[in-house]
């Protein structure tokens, strides 16, 4: 069989932000005890230049803040790639995700083939120095765990195929 | 007559932006407002913080121009201390600022602001795109952005420290001197952004200037506002991003003043607005008029065509050429279209790309003597670069230990925030009539600020995604007539 699957963990937020810490501190914990298995990365930058980050994995779970204000705080949801919107960049940094994976087909880069995308909902993610909300400090348990588990699950699919 | 309402974007974006548009009796747009969200607690945040930690925060505040706060934050410090980096420590700071403006401006040429002006603004929606540029440019161009972008990022990273969160930068010079390897990969990489940067021209001249229906559309008066600009400029009022003086040109083009970035607060001052989070920067000697063009108004303008429009001239020869090209082509010293912004951003990426070749070749990058070790009992600090954005202000006060006492910082966005509100109004103004909003407005609006490249919020980063834009219409009586939204 050919190389050995590589796994990306990415941490996305700002440490300095509240709230929008969440991505940051629940990759930053699983470090060591991914070791071997996945990539663990945090990074606070935006959009098309994440494209960097992703390219030459084979697959990607991103951990981030949402705030929707639709869902109570610390709700995780797990979202899909395609369901973030159409091919469209109405401002400068925010061209995101749909654009980069359109790029990614058209360009045939080395983007990983499988992602997926674990959101907690939070309170605040815009005050500098702030705690995390106490709810979304409860949920950093949970998604560490919804982590492991979709990269087992990659894992065991690709001995599977082999 | 504003009342409290709920965005619900489908993921959390930073800088969502909402415009508020308010109507009067008769149905004709009165007022409208930009909406962004702001950093909270900055000032409260660095308080009692080390001096010498403030390049590692607050590069740490934005995941879009990091380096640029690592560098006026780094130049601050020099100042707090008293302290002068050695010249091979300020050469090496320049190489890797330079760098840096060469990877932001080509990802905003290319992919955010392309889709305006390569594919055109009359091209059918589902094609304004990155895809519908890369229809435009072809694929190898796209493969060669993204291959360039990782070979500077990867510069930045060789001799600055990560990306994300450079380290290079220390009072009184910088971490440690560049490796001979490390010089002739940067003279490698600078050698292909001048060549990339060239291309880019070829582009803008091909598909923007040969067309005529293009260069109307820029030099419109739907894009265009008589303010003042400011920017930094070397001795001789080159375009410098590193360092030198403020200067500020008036609407006619005369210089207004120029000043050292340490009497800033001696010219630049804050107007706030009770519907926004935003500070407006204005002149604070000519003061605030309302949003309003024109001499008596202080407002003014940042980003790459305010500083074309302050300079003399490129300090590098085909940065030059093409400066001159410029103000030949769109009549005359200075350009009021905002949408000239990207090419003035192509000029200042080719300028970018020689500095960096020409200070890669410099004997003195080489030396190991990049720092003066400050000795000085802080007390005050101002730093200023220019950010790919615009002129970005930072200022610490400390105690005789150097932890701060006070902080504030002014970001490039700020200082075009103001301008940035009078093009949503003029566009809101044209495309609302009786009440009756068109949709071709959200491109309008979309397109004018796009050309500023505004970085809403600076405390950012993004599940990635987009930026809904919320267009309210409310009547006179503060009610909701009609409502558009892109999320």
């Amino acid at each position: 069989m050919g190389k050995l699957m590589r796994t990306l963990v990415l941490g996305l937020g700002n440490e300095l932000l509240s709230d929008d810490a969440a991505g940051i501190l629940a990759v930053r914990a699983l470090r060591e005890e991914m070791a071997g298995r996945a990539d663990v990365v945090e990074s606070s930058m935006a959009g098309m230049a994440l494209l960097d980050v992703f390219l030459g994995y084979d697959a990607a779970v991103i951990v981030d803040a949402v705030c929707t204000g639709s869902k109570p705080v610390g709700t995780i949801s797990e979202l899909m790639p395609e369901n973030l919107g159409r091919v469209l960049a109405p401002s400068p940094h925010y061209a995101g995700l749909p654009e980069m994976l359109a790029l990614v087909d058209k360009l045939e880069l080395d983007f990983p083939k499988k992602l997926t995308i674990f959101a907690v909902e939070v309170a605040d993610p815009y005050t500098l120095g702030g705690d995390l909300t106490e709810e979304v400090a409860q949920a950093l348990g949970e998604l560490r765990s919804r982590v492991r588990v979709q990269v087992e699950r990659w894992a065991q699919e690709e001995a599977d195929i082999a | 007559m504003t009342r409290e309402f709920t965005i619900d974007p489908i993921t959390r974006l930073e800088g969502h932006g909402k415009i508020q548009i308010f109507l009067n009796d008769a149905g004709e747009v009165d007022r409208a407002y930009l909406q962004v969200p702001e950093l909270r607690g900055f000032e409260k945040f660095a308080e009692g913080r080390r001096a010498e930690d403030m390049p590692q925060i607050t590069s740490r505040i934005c995941g879009v121009c990091p380096t640029a706060h690592h560098m006026a934050s780094t130049k601050a410090l020099d100042d707090l201390y008293k302290v002068e980096a050695p010249a091979s420590a300020k050469k090496i700071r320049e190489l890797i600022y330079s760098t840096f403006f060469v990877e932001d401006h080509a990802l905003h040429f290319f992919f955010l602001g392309g889709p305006d002006f390569i594919v055109g603004p009359t091209a059918p929606k589902a094609e304004r795109n990155i895809l519908g540029v890369l229809g435009k440019v072809g694929l190898e161009i796209g493969k060669e952005v993204i291959g360039l972008r990782k070979q500077l990022r990867e510069l930045i990273s060789l001799a600055g420290g990560k990306v994300i969160h450079p380290v290079f930068g220390l009072p009184g010079g910088v971490s440690r001197p560049l490796k001979a390897e490390d010089i002739e990969k940067f003279k490698a990489g600078a050698a292909h952004a001048v060549e990339f940067g060239k291309f880019c021209l070829k582009v803008f001249g091909d598909i923007v200037l040969a067309n005529a229906a293009y260069v109307d559309m820029i030099t419109s008066d739907a894009y265009t506002h008589r303010t003042y600009y400011m920017g930094m400029v070397d001795a001789g009022n080159k375009v410098n991003f590193y360092d030198g003086d403020i200067r500020v040109v008036d609407p006619e083009g005369r210089e207004y003043v120029k000043f050292s970035g340490g009497d800033y607060l001696g010219h630049v001052a804050e107007h706030v607005e009770p519907w926004s989070y935003m500070k407006f920067c204005y002149l604070k000697n000519v003061g605030w008029k309302g949003f309003s063009e024109g001499g008596e108004s202080g407002i003014y303008s940042v980003a790459p065509l305010a500083r074309l429009n302050v300079s003399d001239g490129m300090a590098t020869p085909v940065a030059q050429e093409a400066y001159e090209q410029f103000f030949s082509t769109l009549g005359g010293k200075p350009v009021h279209h905002t949408l000239a912004n990207h090419w003035a951003r192509v000029i200042e990426l080719v300028y970018a790309a020689e500095r960096m070749a020409e200070l890669a070749s410099d004997p003195e990058i080489a030396s190991p003597d990049v720092r003066t070790i400050p000795t000085a009992t802080p007390k005050e600090g101002v730093g200023v670069v220019e950010a790919p954005r615009g002129t970005l202000f930072h200022h610490y006060a400390t105690n005789e230990r150097g932890l701060i006492t006070k902080a504030n910082l002014i970001v490039a966005t700020q200082g075009n925030a103001a301008r940035t509100a009078m093009s949503v109004d003029k566009a809101a103004r044209s495309m609302i009539k009786g009440g009756e909003i068109d949709e071709g407005m959200l491109n309008q609006v979309e397109m004018a600020f796009r050309a500023y490249d505004p970085c809403h919020g600076c405390a950012t980063h993004t599940l990635p995604g987009q930026m809904p834009l919320i267009v309210e219409v409310r009547d006179a009586g503060g009610e909701l007539v009609s409502e558009l939204r892109r999320d």
